[in-house]
């Protein structure tokens, strides 16, 4: 059982890395984060219910870890690879391929929207997850997982250079 | 033209996110046929969609990162490799190197004292105790040393509902015994040992520094324990300092 807890850790730990990864908006922070994830999830496993989705445990954790931790830091925002810097400055951004570009004006887009936004969006649009997952997840109404969603969609897809803009 | 009938934008945003039932989809789909701008928006999401995936998708191909590969390798039988101290701050690089890096940042203080503090017992601590004057006034990392073998390690501060502990650890290397207790500040000041968890080093442990090798099981009682109780993360260096300049006052 113990032996089983760990293997399934240890498979789960490439998408738990992709989601701190867009929750953080950095490739270390993420990397810490899932570390204090992981850790967190062996000194609890016993509270782990066997047949339950561990995704969303792992992901509940690593998301209320990264609360906790911008919360005692009191930082405002994610920090941001310096790569994805200033990307959304066309000028700047010339110089790198169409499609590098396009990668890092997301997660720069991403890293500009509200962190229970971008919970929302990254275990739903990136993790794949159904809204009433998302909603466990978080310990939220499935109600406010679409409109976060959609507050979300709304921001990011104009600085994705997606939309024209509202046409509703 | 499309305007008035234009679909709710959260159902669109429901299509794409596979939210809808085959025959709700199939309904959308004949939709977006007349609909050029709904369909443009449905676009709009899945290219979104994909460029989230794609940006963010680099720990998916690379190999996981060595300190995560060694947290979750499989124990030992008889004796797991517990992290000294438990690295409740891993989010604080400050301390995250666990004790051997805060011995080598030369925070160790040492205070020789004539007893050994294998008085981590449950119950009040003497105000006048070297342990109790440790407790209010040095930095996590700090070591107690004694002339006769046991030492103790404050390892952190962690925050709890009802104010502030700090974990600390004696490791008898003679007796081959690590204690584990939870020292909590009182309201009026002072402080008390809430609890005490002892492990066995195992016969032929041969302790790295920065590791001790111990049973586990205690630590996982012990973590519980924190968490029961509504203990945070460790406070950071910086913010453990101010919390003793300002006598552990709120």
């Amino acid at each position: 059982m113990a032996d089983l807890f760990r293997q399934d850790l240890v498979a789960l730990v490439p998408r738990l890395r992709r989601f701190a990864y867009g929750l953080t908006g950095n490739r270390q922070d993420g990397d810490d984060l899932v570390q204090a994830a992981c850790e967190k999830a062996l000194r609890n496993a016993a509270q782990f219910q066997p047949g339950t989705r561990m995704d969303s445990w792992m992901y509940r954790i690593i998301q209320t870890l990264w609360i906790d931790d911008r919360r005692r830091h009191m930082r405002h925002g994610p920090a941001i690879d310096p790569a994805d810097v200033d990307l959304s400055d066309e000028g700047k951004a010339a110089s790198l391929p169409e499609d590098r570009m396009m990668l890092a004006r997301t997660r720069a887009a991403m890293a500009t929207l509200p962190e229970p936004q971008r919970a929302v969006l990254a275990l739903v649009a990136i993790e794949g997850l159904s809204y009433r997952e998302a909603a466990e997840t978080l310990d939220i109404p499935v109600g406010t997982v679409m409109s976060r969603l959609s507050r979300a969609r709304e921001a990011l897809l104009p600085k994705l250079g997606l939309s024209q803009g509202p046409r509703q | 033209m499309t305007a008035p009938k234009a679909m709710d934008r959260a159902r669109l945003a429901a299509f794409v996110d596979g939210e809808l039932s085959p025959e709700d989809s199939a309904a959308v789909v004949m939709h977006l046929a007349d609909h050029p701008a709904d369909q443009a928006y449905v676009d709009d999401l899945f290219a979104a969609n994909a460029a989230l995936a794609r940006a963010f998708a680099a720990p998916l191909s690379e190999p996981v990162p060595p300190a995560i590969q060694a947290l979750l390798a499989e124990p030992a039988p008889s004796a797991a490799i517990l992290p000294f101290p438990p690295a409740r701050g891993r989010l604080r690089p400050a301390l995250a190197g666990g004790l051997g890096l805060a011995a080598g940042l030369a925070l160790a203080l040492y205070l020789v004292q004539p007893a050994p503090p294998a008085t981590l017992a449950v119950g009040p601590l003497d105000a006048a105790s070297p342990l109790a004057t440790a407790l209010e006034g040095l930095p996590s990392g700090a070591t107690l040393a004694t002339t006769s073998g046991p030492e103790a390690v404050i390892l952190s501060t962690l925050p709890t509902a009802t104010g502030h502990c700090r974990e600390v650890e004696s490791l008898d290397r003679a007796a081959r015994r690590i204690d584990l207790a939870l020292a909590c500040r009182l309201p009026q000041g002072g402080w008390q040992i809430e609890m005490v968890l002892a492990e066995t080093l195992p016969g032929d442990s041969t302790t790295e520094p920065g590791f001790a090798a111990a049973e586990g099981t205690a630590l996982q009682d012990f973590s519980a324990y924190l968490d029961r109780r509504g203990a945070g993360l460790a406070l950071s260096p910086e913010e453990e300092a101010a919390l003793i300049a300002r006598g552990w006052a709120e």
